[in-house]
């Protein structure tokens, strides 16, 4: 058993852990991060990657408009680089309820939402693909935000303030003395050894599994009703900035460019458990519909891939069930001691995004007055690495990059343009085993063909470094097959269809993957 | 549909790459330089980075010759070569246009300026102090093939001609290189049509705004094939009626280039010529099939090397050239399977591009000297003035071997 | 629309099992024209032929695809080769030995047989059992095998060495990897780059001199599919030559060398026996007289062209190339002619499983067939390669052979119905070409 200590033990590794991480980093604390996957491997990473503009909620939610609005344009400073530009539209089909336009209006008025009524024609000459018929169409600061690009960026800032982070790391159980968290065991599930991290403080930050740590120390009626939502990824930039159904929020109402792709969200099912990945063919259907509507020819557009997401929506026990929509998408910040008398824990859970910044200040203002130490938040103020210079990022800064070194890098994967050195240099700071992390870090494996080349050419890159045995290395390919294929049989129609069965050819007839000698995993 | 929501959906069919890379292994320009990286590439690949209104960063793209074996050979549909014309046109709109460029790409007043002046322009075409001084200030390559200007223009001949009415009338467009180049080749072309019973008409007509059009200059590519396009309908009140063209890139053009790469779908003048255009050997073949082709065929006794040019393979026609050789008695005809000369129109003539054009045809020039040929025959202009500058062999159209079977010559 | 062009047989599909039915037919005398919306996918295929290497369900490889072609008819009467038949098999691989034997590219040959299946080493170190390979394979028979050197080329990003000698260790090879370089001035070569390269007699020498130094005491050198395209037998022999020892390729993905030298071989016989191949020509409609296909027309320029024949062989392939489509609305369809559709899972029924290794309900969809493999909506269509239903073909390693095989026997099937005969055997084989690029057609 392995036994560390800090002053702040942040649970949880996606958008608001790490970015409570890099807060309290900042702010000179010590600070251990442990997550039980990959970095942004739960509900950020599942994700479609807007940046709001706040326009989704000015008529529902004014408060959380005037929250997104404001993040949005602070964000926009500190993490330009993991925000690309592209700005948005709010537009007004024919199924939508014209009315509901001058509420919008209004609402973005009051909110502080910088709105801009553009002639119809003007929209489809920047959009051609859009619905022909819209009949009203709004400019919102909208923007596209890469969430992997983003945690990464903030779990270097925070390490760059001394930060521990340590992914693949699970919480066993929370330590305790007398009524006080004090810390928790962890199991290195890499190494497959005990850790016990004592710390003066516990951020639960575990998203939509914040309710099952919370229990860990005997905490009850934290509810964190996971809504699930899927999201399907089109093969390239259909539109190319955020476009919005002018409605009240629905299923299926929104399209957001996101680097190649565009992705098409979402719909909001209660679940009982946030591990729950299933895919309704029902709810496919209809977003399909849905994309129809916006851009129509939808349904033809070749499909890559569908998700599902949990948001963690926060109930008390006390209020009775709504649907999930309904419930705030307020972030709740719960100080245990006054809640439910544990000392030295915190949660903090549901909320947006688009707004996690802000949660993680509220959360590192709460840690400050708990140890009795007052520092002020710098994260409004700080860029995040790689975003110093303030520009935003651009779709075609990859290609560029590549232009620029035709003859002198060697690209692994081609559809996202990830050179060799760049995943070298990610093996060697991570030293991960799988192929799928490096998806979630550089991309590979994201386009059109959704690994059929990259992944044997990663694997064959990884097992050449030497620590890898052949038979993890087989096992890395073969799992990276298997975990693609959850994310793209249930949209496996048209273009997508024979790209999957021109890949199973190269790995079954050329590469024989399934008889590996030394691999008896595959069949 | 619009013109953006046209060229949207030609971007859409990005979406049919599978990555196969079968247009990677064909590509004749890829093969034989770095500079151009490839059409999956440049095309699918690169597609998706781009976008519209956003700086240009993939100038590499600008190496790809426009052939078009890519977009032939692809089994999947996808538009590769005509993603990378769109590309390389915003590249140009964003970067400007080499003055080179806007001289080439004009042949129609090339030829009206030099055909006066015929022996001078020749001279001077020939002068290889001249062609070093070109090939400083404007970037033509001193050693690209050039064609000498006939000093008389075919429409001249065509007006003092009188086609005998016919079973059948044509509409012949004969194009710039007909016109201010090969005069003689147009007046082979007609008399050919004439003797198979068919009743030739030959309209005013300007340039199809290919060379424009693949140098990335589409406004001036569009104005030209509009105007073309309203100079030769006129003439298909008859729905019997065809168009037929003896340049296969320009009857290329014609057909479907300009309404796919510019986006002009929709313009119902051009879909009503693009309909009834037809490269000259497919007419003649067609002709054949029907059993109206004449076929009083005197032997030829000689070698012939057949190669079908880019351009015509775009066609998807097949190769009519070689059914209709293949009825001259006595003519050997050896088809020639290397994929292409490396002129492209205009790519070849251009000082950066010439090593690459001569090395893409390197392939085909040793083909056609082994093949111990006296003649290679092929259907595009261009591509018959860089073969004889490739191998020192002359070439001339497939119709000259029927003109001369039909003993035309003679009479 | 244009007028129409007539044939005997229309062929539709340019790959391999297409490219087997026009060329025997064009060898009986038929007017054969090929069309085919590109180049067909023999280019990309590995290079072996492949008839019969698993039986679904188990991990042992056949040892025989006679066997496997038994075995396989008899658990499913659906199958292509219970269709096809073992003798039409066998006769296929033997036209397709006499073919290359003849074809352009001299000293090339394919060895092997119905009777035991050679394991050929594949990029991954895995053990393909294939029927049929190039002479340049045959020395990496897992049989054959002590001590071998895995040699890859930095360049190359579509081969690993060291994954897959370390894979063949694992299979109780004892063998090592090594890299080379074949220096191309740029980071990325593709392997069909390599094989240009490797086709200048210099550069050969220099790469046979590099690899002496590095491949030891092995008793044989497996490298990746790049030993030139048109030079292949020479830069084989004399890389044997100058290493003394038997050297053998290993496929790599795509583009694949040895595919591209097999479709240039089928290209040339294609030719040579007088057949028509018409690329980019992706048939857009069709009209029918009751029962049969009347004519098709292909998108060419312009507007649609149109082919008559007597008989049509539909070999478009399958959902890969996109002969075969399945809509956002989960209904399939053959896209060519609209031809009705077999093994398509029952209504409701899953169309796709969870676990990407298990067998996927959607896979064994083909074009309906009688047992002459006629198409049941059109009676002068013939469906071959992977139109057909009933195969997984990748995953029970029987897709060349179910190309080439259905190609063969839909030729003698249309031969029979036009009132031709397929040429023997011996004259099967086409005409030796008099140079190596230019074909001669006598007028």
């Amino acid at each position: 058993m392995i036994a560390l200590a800090t002053e702040v033990l942040v649970i949880g590794g996606g958008t608001t852990g790490a970015g409570v991480a890099w807060d309290a980093a900042l702010r000179g604390f010590d600070v251990i991060l442990v997550e039980r996957g990959d970095l942004a491997e739960g509900t950020s990473g599942r994700f479609h990657g807007l940046l709001h503009s706040g326009g989704r909620y000015v008529v529902k939610d004014p408060r959380a408009a005037r929250e997104c609005i404001a993040e949005n344009r602070l964000l926009r400073r500190v993490a330009a680089d993991c925000i690309e530009d592209c700005g948005g539209l709010f537009v007004t089909t024919p199924w939508d309820d014209p009315a509901y336009a001058e509420q919008f209006l209004a609402g973005c008025a009051a909110a502080g939402v910088d709105c801009d009524e553009i002639p119809v024609a003007q929209a489809l000459r920047e959009e051609p693909r859009l619905h022909p018929q819209i009949s009203r169409a709004f400019r919102v600061p909208d923007a596209a935000i890469d969430v992997w690009k983003t945690v990464s960026a903030l779990a270097e800032g925070a390490r760059r303030s001394g930060a521990r982070i340590l992914t693949r790391h699970e919480v066993r159980a929370l330590s305790g003395a007398g009524d006080t968290v004090t810390g928790a065991l962890v199991h290195d599930l890499r190494r497959g050894e005990d850790v016990a991290i004592e710390a003066r403080v516990t951020v639960n930050a575990a998203g939509a599994w914040a309710g099952q740590i919370a229990a860990l120390a005997g905490i009850e009626g934290v509810h964190v009703r996971p809504g699930r939502g899927i999201m399907i990824a089109m093969n390239h930039r259909l539109v190319q900035q955020v476009v919005n159904r002018c409605q009240m929020p629905t299923d299926g109402d929104i399209l957001v460019p996101i680097r190649t792709v565009s992705v098409i969200g979402t719909t909001d099912e209660h679940t009982e458990n946030p591990d729950d990945h299933t895919v309704p063919p029902a709810e496919v259907d209809s977003m399909l519909d849905e994309g129809e509507k916006l851009v129509p020819g939808f349904r033809q557009a070749r499909a890559l891939r569908v998700w599902t997401g949990v948001r963690p929506l926060f109930q008390d026990g006390k209020v009775p069930a709504l649907a999930t929509r309904d419930l705030t998408r307020a972030h709740a910040l719960l100080d245990h001691r006054q809640r439910d008398g544990v000392g030295g824990l915190i949660t903090i859970t549901g909320g947006k995004l688009t707004t996690f910044r802000l949660m993680a200040q509220q959360t590192v203002d709460l840690v400050c007055w708990m140890l009795s130490r007052m520092r002020p938040c710098a994260t409004g103020s700080t860029p995040l690495p790689g975003s110093e210079s303030g520009e935003h990022h651009r779709l075609g800064e990859r290609l560029a990059r590549k232009e620029a070194t035709l003859r002198e890098r060697q690209i692994v994967c081609e559809c996202e343009l990830v050179s060799r050195e760049r995943l070298e240099a990610v093996l060697d700071e991570t030293e991960t085993t799988e192929i799928d992390d490096l998806r979630r870090r550089l991309r590979l494996g994201m386009g059109p063909c959704q690994g059929g080349f990259c992944s044997y050419r990663a694997a064959g890159i990884m097992h050449a470094r030497g620590s890898l045995p052949v038979a993890r290395a087989d096992q890395a390919l073969t799992d990276f097959l298997k975990e693609r294929w959850k994310g793209i049989w249930p949209v496996l129609y048209g273009d997508q269809l024979r790209q999957m069965r021109f890949d199973e050819w190269v790995f079954h007839a050329v590469l024989d993957v399934e008889h590996l000698p030394a691999d008896g995993g595959a069949s | 549909m619009s013109e953006l929501a046209e060229l949207a959906a030609l971007r859409g069919t990005l979406d049919h790459c599978v990555k196969c890379t079968i247009c990677e292994s064909t590509c004749p320009v890829a093969a034989v330089t770095p500079l151009f990286p490839g059409p999956k590439y440049a095309g699918p690949q690169a597609e998706r980075y781009r976008v519209a209104g956003q700086p240009s960063v993939d100038l590499s793209v600008d190496y790809c010759s426009g052939c078009g074996i890519c977009s032939q050979v692809c089994p999947q549909g996808v538009k590769i070569a005509e993603l990378n014309a769109q590309a390389r046109h915003a590249m140009k709109a964003q970067r400007g246009v080499p003055v080179r460029d806007r001289i080439i790409t004009r042949p129609e007043l090339l030829g009206r300026l030099g055909t006066p002046v015929a022996e001078i322009a020749n001279r001077a075409l020939g002068s290889r102090a001249l062609r070093t001084a070109g090939e400083r200030l404007l970037g033509v390559h001193r050693d690209a093939p050039a064609p000498r200007f006939a000093g008389r223009r075919f429409s001249a001949w065509a007006r003092a001609h009188q086609s005998q009415a016919g079973r059948r009338r044509v509409v012949y467009f004969h194009g710039c290189g007909t016109e201010y180049y090969e005069p003689w080749e147009g007046e082979r072309v007609v008399a050919v049509l004439e003797h198979n019973g068919l009743e030739v008409v030959v309209p005013k007509q300007g340039c199809c705004g290919l060379p424009q059009q693949s140098s990335g200059l589409f406004d001036d590519a569009r104005h030209s094939v509009l105007a073309l396009a309203r100079a030769l309908e006129p003439y298909l009140a008859d729905p019997a009626t065809v168009i037929v063209g003896n340049a296969t890139s320009c009857t290329l053009m014609l057909k479907r280039e300009a309404r796919e790469i510019l986006g002009l779908e929709q313009d119902p003048v051009l879909a009503r010529v693009a309909e009834r255009t037809y490269d000259i050997c497919e007419l003649l073949l067609e002709l054949h099939q029907a059993g109206e082709l004449e076929t009083d065929l005197q032997p030829l006794r000689e070698t012939v090397a057949y190669h079908a040019p880019c351009q015509q393979q775009g066609h998807g026609i097949g190769k009519p050239a070689l059914d209709l050789l293949a009825l001259i008695p006595g003519l050997k005809v050896r088809e020639l399977d290397a994929r292409c000369c490396g002129i492209a129109g205009t790519y070849g003539l251009k000082a950066e591009k010439y090593e690459i054009a001569m090395a893409v045809g390197a392939d085909l020039f040793a083909q056609a000297r082994e093949s111990r040929a006296a003649t290679v025959a092929c259907d595009s202009e261009t591509c018959r003035w860089q073969i004889t500058h490739g191998t020192g062999l002359p070439s001339s159209h497939p119709i000259d071997y029927l003109y001369r079977s039909y003993g035309l010559d003679e009479v | 629309m244009r007028g129409s062009l007539r044939s005997d047989v229309v062929v539709i599909g340019a790959g391999s099992a297409g490219l087997t039915a026009a060329i025997r037919l064009a060898q009986a005398g038929a007017q054969v024209t090929v069309i085919a919306k590109g180049a067909g996918s023999t280019q990309l295929a590995p290079g072996w032929i492949d008839v019969a290497g698993y039986m679904p369900g188990e991990r042992a490889p056949l040892a025989s695809a006679r066997r496997g072609i038994e075995r396989l008819s008899a658990r499913r009467p659906d199958h292509p080769y219970a269709l096809i038949g073992v003798q039409a098999v066998s006769d296929a691989l033997g036209w397709l030995l006499a073919t290359v034997a003849a074809g352009p590219l001299s000293g090339y040959t394919y060895h092997g047989g119905l009777d035991v299946n050679m394991r050929l080493v594949t990029a991954l170190g895995g053990l393909r059992p294939s029927a049929c390979a190039p002479i340049t394979f045959t020395a990496g028979e897992a049989a054959g095998l002590r001590r071998v050197a895995i040699v890859g080329v930095p360049a190359l990003r579509d081969f690993h060495p060291r994954l897959c000698a370390d894979n063949l260790r694992a299979a109780g090879i004892e063998a090592s990897a090594h890299s080379v370089a074949l220096d191309l001035r740029r980071a990325d070569a593709s392997a069909l780059e390599l094989a240009r390269a490797l086709d200048d007699t210099r550069a050969r020498r220099a790469f046979a001199a590099s690899l002496a130094a590095v491949v030891g005491s092995s008793d044989a050198v497996g490298l990746p599919a790049i030993l030139g395209l048109r030079e292949a037998p020479a830069v084989h022999s004399e890389l044997q030559e100058r290493l003394g020892r038997p050297v053998f390729e290993i496929p790599t993905l795509p583009p694949s060398v040895p595919g591209m030298r097999l479709y240039e071989i089928l290209g040339h016989a294609l030719r040579s026996a007088g057949g028509r191949l018409v690329l980019g020509a992706g048939v857009v409609s069709h009209e029918r007289s009751g029962d049969l296909v009347t004519r098709i027309d292909t998108a060419t320029a312009g507007s649609p062209s149109g082919y008559e024949a007597e008989c049509y062989v539909l070999a478009s392939g399958g959902f890969h190339s996109g002969a075969l489509e399945l809509d956002s609305r989960w209904q399939a369809r053959e896209t060519v002619l609209g031809l009705p559709l077999s093994g398509l899972p029952r209504e409701g029924a899953p169309r796709f499983v969870h676990d990407y290794f298990d067998e996927q309900p959607f896979s064994r969809v083909g074009v309906a067939v009688d047992a002459d493999l006629r198409s049941m909506g059109a009676q002068n269509v013939f469906v071959a390669g992977a139109s057909l239903p009933g195969a997984v073909p990748w995953r029970e390693g029987s897709g060349e052979g179910i190309a080439l095989a259905s190609g063969y026997r839909v030729a003698e099937l249309v031969a029979a119905e036009l009132g031709a005969t397929p040429a023997p055997q011996s004259s099967g084989a086409a005409a030796p070409a008099e140079g190596v690029g230019p074909d001669e057609r006598a007028g």
